[in-house]
C-alpha cells in the first residue's frame, strides 16, 4: 500500500479553511453552517465522527456474538427439528462434501463480516493515529468495505428466501432462528459503522 | 490578520471533556448488548432444569433431538444420553422447562413413546416418522423440585392423576389375561388391569386393576370380578347358552364385575378381589366370604366330615345361608367315656334368615335359631350334589328328632344339635362290601366243591352202587320168580289137596312137628336178618336207614312167608322208597357195598326159604287158612291202586334220576331197575286184574 503518492503531502481542505460538502462535494469557507447548493448540513471533519463508527461497530460485533451461538436455521422435516448455527451448517455442508457451498457459507458469513470489523476498526484506529497506515492505503481499504458490505447480506436473504419458500408444515419447514435478525443486525450495523466513516478523515492530517 | 491566529481559540473551544463529547450514538451499541444479553438471559432461562432419568432401556434416545412431553406438549428436551457408574443402565439427562421442573414430584413417571402395535391398537405412530419421546405424566406439586427419576419400561396403563380406585385381582390362572385388558360393568369398560404378576409366596397371579371415576363408586365388597374373555359355551338345565364377548375380547381378554349381593362394604385403595372363571362362578361364590354381621354357631359332628371344608356352603332347604368356617376335633365327655367330636363353626347370614337386611342383633338371631331347634331343627351333613363328595352342612327340621335347645354356651358360639346324616357311605359300602367279598371261604368252599365232585364220582362209579340196582332187580326177579313160581301157580290145587286133607294135614303138623320147623325157618330168617342188622350197624349215618330197610325186608320176609301179596306190594314199594330215599340221602355212600351184601344175605334167606320147603309147608298151612281167600280178595283190591303209586314213585324216580344225568351208568341201571320195578308193577296189577276177574282164581286155579 506504501507507494509514492502516501508520501507525498497533501493539503486537505480542512488544512486550507475549507470546509466540503459530504452530500454534493462542494467546497465551502469554513464555518458555513450549511451548503448552500444541497442544503446539507456541513461539518468539519473531526473525531465525532469517529465515535459513531466506533459505537455502530461495537454494537455490530455485540450482535454478531448471538448470530454465531444462535441457530441460524431451525429446519423441521417429518417432525425431527435440527437447529443449524452458521458455523454449524457450514461444518455440515462440509461434511456431506459440498465443500463449494460450505466455503461460500464460511467466507460470506464468518470471514467477510470479520473482515469488516477488523478493516473497520483498523481504519478507525488509523485515523486517530493508533496505528500507522498510509492514507492512499487507507483509502482503498475503506473502498473495499464499502464495496464487499453490501454482499454481506447474502445469509440473510438465504435465510428470509428459504423461510417464506419452505413452509410444508410437517413435511419440511425452515424458519430462522434468532441468529439470522442477529447477523442481519449485525450487518447493518456494521453497513452504518462504514457509512458513519469520514473518508475526508482518511487524508486529514491534522490528527497525524 | 495572521498574527492574531483566532483559530487557536476555536481549536480551544473544541476540546471539551470526553463525556461532553460523547455522542448519543454510543447508545446503540448499548442497546445491542442490552438486547443479546436479553436474549442471552432469555435463551438460559429457557433452557430448563437438567433432571436425570433412568431408563434400562432407551433405544431411539438421542441427546439434543428427542423431546420430553407432557400432555403431548413439549416441556423439555434430551441433553445427553449416558451410563450409569456400573454401565448397568442408561441415564437420560433431560432439560425441562423450569417451570414444569419445579413442579415434578419424586413419582413422576417417565416412558420412552415408540410406535407399538397390540391388541388395544397401534400407538406412538407418529414416532416412527419423528423419532420417540420421552412421555411424562405426573401430579403436579409445586416446589417439588425432584431431580432423578425412574424411567418405565413402558407407557403406564394408568396414567397419574387420574381419578379413580385401584384394586388388586387374584386369580389362578392368567392365561387369557393381557396387560391392559379391559374392565367391563354391563358392557361399559370402566377400567383397565395392569400386567399380571406371578405370586411367589401364594399360588396365583395377581395384578392391579384400575376402575376410573365414577365407576369406581360402584365397587363394594359385595363385587365379584369374572373373566369374559372370548366366548362360553355352556350346557345346563336351561339349555345350551353361547355367548361371545367382542372381538376385542377374544384377542385381549377382559372382565366383568357386578355387585352380587347387597349391603357391601366401601372398598379401599388396593382390595383383594378374586377373579372367577365364569359369571355363575362367581355369583356362586358370593357366600364364601365371611358375611358382615355374621352370626356364628357350631355344630357337633359324629360323622366323618370327610369332604366338608372351611367355605362348604350351609343350606336351610337348599338356600345358602351360610358357610362353614373353621372345622376342629374336641374331646368331649360323653355317655362312652371321652369321644372325639367333630366341630364345625358355621357362619349364618342373618339377611339369609329373612331376618331384616342389616343390623341385625345376633340376640334376635339367637332367639329365632332356639324356636327352630324347639321346633326341630337339625344340623346334619349331606352331600353337595349327586357326583361330588363334597358335603354342605344341611340346616333340616326334623320332627321326629330327639328333643333338644340350642346350647349356648358361654365362650363359644351358641351349639346347634345335630342329627346323623343320611349319607350313604358309598365308600365305605363299597369298602365293607369288599372286605366281605374278600373274606369269603372262597378257597375253600372250592376245595368242597371240589371235593363233593370227587366224592359224587366216586359214589357215581362205585361198584357196589352199581351193583345195587343189579341187587335190587335180583331181589324183585326172585319175588316175582317166587309169585310165578310153580309151587305159587300151583298153590290154588294145593290148597284145594291142603283144604281136602285139612285135618290130615293139621294131624301131620301135629305130628310132623311143622311149627317147628317153620319156626327154625323163621328163625334163621331172623338171625339172617339180624346179622344184616348188625352190619348196618357199623355203618355210621347210614344205620337208621339201613336199619329200616332192612326192617322192611325182614318185613318183606315175613310177609312173603304168608305170602300176603298186599303186605309184600307194601313192603316193596315202601322198600323202593326207602331206597329211594337212601339214594338221595348223603350218607349213601357206603351204602352199595352193604346194600349188595344186605341184598345178598336177603337173597340167600329167600333161596333158603325156597329150598328149604318152606313154601310148600306154608301154601299147605296157609291152605288151611279159611279166611286166606278173603284176605287175598282184599288185598286184591288195593292192587291197582298200589301199581299206580309204585308207577308214580318210578315217574319220580325217574325224574330224579333224570337229574343225575342221563348219561351215567348208573342212571341207566337204574332206569332198567325202575322198568322193572314197572313191570313188575304191571304184572302186579296185571294179577290183580285177573283176581278181579276171577277172584276164586286164587282158590281155584285158573
Amino acid at each position: 500500500m506504501e507507494d509514492t503518492r502516501s508520501q507525498t503531502p497533501v493539503l486537505t481542505a480542512h488544512e486550507a479553511g475549507l470546509v466540503g460538502c459530504t452530500s454534493c462535494g462542494k467546497v465551502h469557507p469554513g464555518g458555513t453552517a450549511r451548503c448552500v447548493r444541497c442544503g446539507a448540513a456541513l461539518e468539519a471533519p473531526d473525531g465525532k465522527s469517529l465515535q459513531k463508527v466506533w459505537a455502530w461497530l461495537i454494537a455490530g460485533l455485540v450482535v454478531y456474538v448471538p448470530a454465531n451461538v444462535y441457530p441460524m436455521l431451525r429446519t423441521t422435516t417429518l417432525g425431527q427439528t435440527t437447529d443449524n448455527t452458521i458455523v454449524g451448517g457450514a461444518l455440515d455442508l462440509a461434511r456431506h462434501g459440498d465443500y463449494g457451498v460450505a466455503f461460500v457459507v464460511f467466507f460470506a458469513s464468518i470471514v467477510i463480516p470479520i473482515g469488516k470489523f477488523a478493516a473497520i476498526a483498523y481504519l478507525a484506529l488509523a485515523v486517530s493515529r493508533r496505528v500507522r497506515m498510509g492514507p492512499h492505503a487507507r483509502h482503498i481499504t475503506f473502498v473495499i468495505v464499502e464495496f464487499i458490505g453490501r454482499w454481506s447480506m447474502i445469509d440473510v436473504f438465504v435465510v428470509a428466501i428459504l423461510s417464506s419458500l419452505i413452509t410444508l408444515d410437517f413435511a419440511a419447514t425452515i424458519r430462522p432462528g434468532i441468529a439470522a435478525i442477529s447477523f442481519a443486525l449485525s450487518v447493518a450495523f456494521t453497513m452504518i459503522s462504514a457509512l458513519s466513516f469520514d473518508p475526508r478523515l482518511i487524508w486529514d492530517t491534522k490528527y497525524r | 490578520m495572521s498574527d492574531r491566529g483566532p483559530s487557536d481559540l476555536e481549536i480551544e473551544t473544541r476540546t471539551r471533556s470526553a463525556w461532553r463529547n460523547l455522542s448519543w450514538v454510543w447508545l446503540v451499541p448499548l442497546a445491542a448488548l442490552a438486547v443479546t444479553l436479553g436474549v442471552a438471559w432469555k435463551t438460559w432461562a429457557e433452557r430448563g432444569r437438567e433432571v436425570e432419568i433412568v431408563f434400562k432401556n432407551a433405544s431411539g434416545v438421542i441427546a439434543d433431538e428427542t423431546t420430553v412431553r407432557y400432555r403431548d406438549v413439549v416441556i423439555g428436551s434430551v441433553a445427553d444420553v449416558g451410563f450409569v457408574a456400573d454401565l448397568s443402565s442408561i441415564v437420560v439427562t433431560v432439560r425441562i422447562d423450569r417451570a414444569i421442573a419445579d413442579s415434578l414430584p419424586e413419582d413422576a413417571q417417565f416412558w420412552v413413546v415408540r410406535p407399538e402395535v397390540s391388541t388395544q391398537g397401534v400407538t406412538g405412530l407418529t414416532t416412527v416418522l419423528s423419532g420417540v419421546y420421552i412421555e411424562t405424566a405426573f401430579e403436579p406439586s409445586p416446589g417439588a423440585q425432584a431431580n432423578r427419576f425412574e424411567g418405565l419400561q413402558q407407557a403406564p396403563l394408568v396414567a397419574p392423576g387420574t381419578q379413580g380406585t385401584t384394586i388388586t385381582l387374584r386369580t389362578d390362572d392368567a392365561a387369557q389375561l393381557t396387560a391392559g385388558a379391559p374392565i367391563f360393568h354391563k358392557g361399559i369398560e370402566v377400567g383397565r388391569i395392569e400386567e399380571p404378576e406371578l405370586l411367589f409366596t401364594r399360588d396365583g397371579v395377581v395384578f392391579d386393576a384400575f376402575i376410573e371415576e365414577p365407576y369406581d363408586e360402584l365397587l363394594n365388597s359385595a363385587t365379584r370380578f369374572w373373566l369374559t374373555s372370548g366366548f362360553s359355551l355352556s350346557l345346563g338345565t336351561g339349555g345350551l347358552d353361547l355367548s361371545v364377548g367382542s372381538l376385542a375380547n377374544l384377542v385381549r381378554g377382559g372382565m366383568s364385575f357386578d355387585t352380587v349381593f347387597s349391603g357391601g362394604a366401601p372398598v379401599s385403595e388396593g382390595q383383594v378381589f378374586e377373579l372367577y372363571e365364569s359369571e355363575d362362578a362367581a355369583r356362586s361364590s358370593a357366600f364364601s366370604d365371611p358375611f358382615e354381621n355374621a352370626v356364628e354357631l357350631v355344630v357337633e359332628f359324629k360323622d366323618s366330615v370327610s369332604g366338608l371344608s372351611a367355605g362348604s356352603p350351609v343350606n336351610l332347604r337348599g338356600v345358602r345361608i351360610g358357610s362353614v368356617g373353621a372345622i376342629n376335633a374336641i374331646v368331649r365327655e360323653g355317655e362312652n367315656g371321652r369321644e372325639v367330636r367333630l366341630r364345625a363353626t358355621l357362619s349364618i347370614d342373618p339377611s339369609r334368615l329373612g331376618l331384616g337386611d342389616d343390623n341385625v342383633d345376633e340376640d334376635t338371631v339367637v332367639d329365632f335359631l332356639s324356636e327352630a331347634v324347639r321346633e326341630g331343627l337339625r344340623a346334619r351333613l349331606g352331600f353337595q350334589s349327586l357326583f361330588s363328595q363334597a358335603l354342605v352342612v344341611e340346616l333340616v327340621r326334623v320332627p321326629e328328632a330327639e328333643p333338644a335347645a340350642l346350647v349356648l354356651l358361654p365362650d363359644t358360639p351358641p351349639l346347634l344339635p345335630s342329627v346323623d346324616s343320611e349319607l350313604p357311605n358309598l365308600g365305605a359300602t363299597a369298602e365293607g362290601l369288599l372286605a366281605r367279598i374278600d373274606n369269603l371261604p372262597v378257597e375253600e368252599v372250592l376245595d368242597q366243591a371240589i371235593a363233593t365232585m370227587a366224592a359224587i364220582e366216586t359214589f357215581a362209579a362205585d361198584e357196589g352202587l352199581r351193583d345195587a340196582p343189579d341187587a335190587l332187580v335180583s331181589l324183585l326177579d326172585d319175588a316175582r320168580g317166587l309169585v310165578g313160581s310153580e309151587d305159587i301157580q300151583s298153590l290154588p290145587a294145593e290148597i284145594n289137596a291142603a283144604v281136602s286133607d285139612l285135618r290130615s294135614v293139621i294131624a301131620t303138623m301135629e305130628q310132623a312137628g311143622a311149627v317147628e320147623q317153620i319156626l327154625s325157618a323163621f328163625n334163621s330168617v331172623d338171625s339172617a336178618a339180624n346179622s344184616v342188622t348188625d352190619f348196618a350197624g357199623d355203618i355210621s349215618g347210614a344205620a337208621a336207614e339201613v336199619e329200616e330197610l332192612i326192617r322192611r325186608l325182614q318185613a318183606l320176609t315175613d310177609k312173603a312167608n304168608e305170602l300176603e301179596l298186599n303186605e309184600f306190594v307194601n313192603s316193596a314199594r315202601q322198600l323202593v322208597e326207602s331206597a329211594d330215599r337212601l339214594i338221595d340221602s348223603d350218607d349213601t355212600r357206603a351204602l352199595p357195598a352193604s346194600l349188595s351184601a344186605a341184598l345178598d344175605e336177603a337173597r340167600l334167606a329167600l333161596e333158603e326159604l325156597r329150598e328149604g320147603g318152606a313154601v310148600e309147608n306154608l301154601n299147605s298151612t296157609l291152605a288151611s287158612a279159611d279166611d286166606a281167600a278173603q284176605a287175598i280178595e282184599d288185598a286184591a283190591g288195593l292192587l291197582p291202586d298200589i301199581a299206580n303209586r309204585i308207577d308214580i314213585l318210578v315217574n319220580e324216580t325217574r325224574s330224579v334220576i333224570a337229574s343225575y344225568g342221563t348219561t351215567s351208568t348208573f342212571n341207566r341201571e337204574t332206569l332198567n331197575s325202575l322198568r322193572e320195578i314197572q313191570n313188575a308193577a304191571e304184572s302186579l296189577s296185571k294179577l290183580a286184574r285177573a283176581l278181579e276177574r276171577n277172584p276164586n282164581s286164587i282158590l281155584f286155579g285158573r
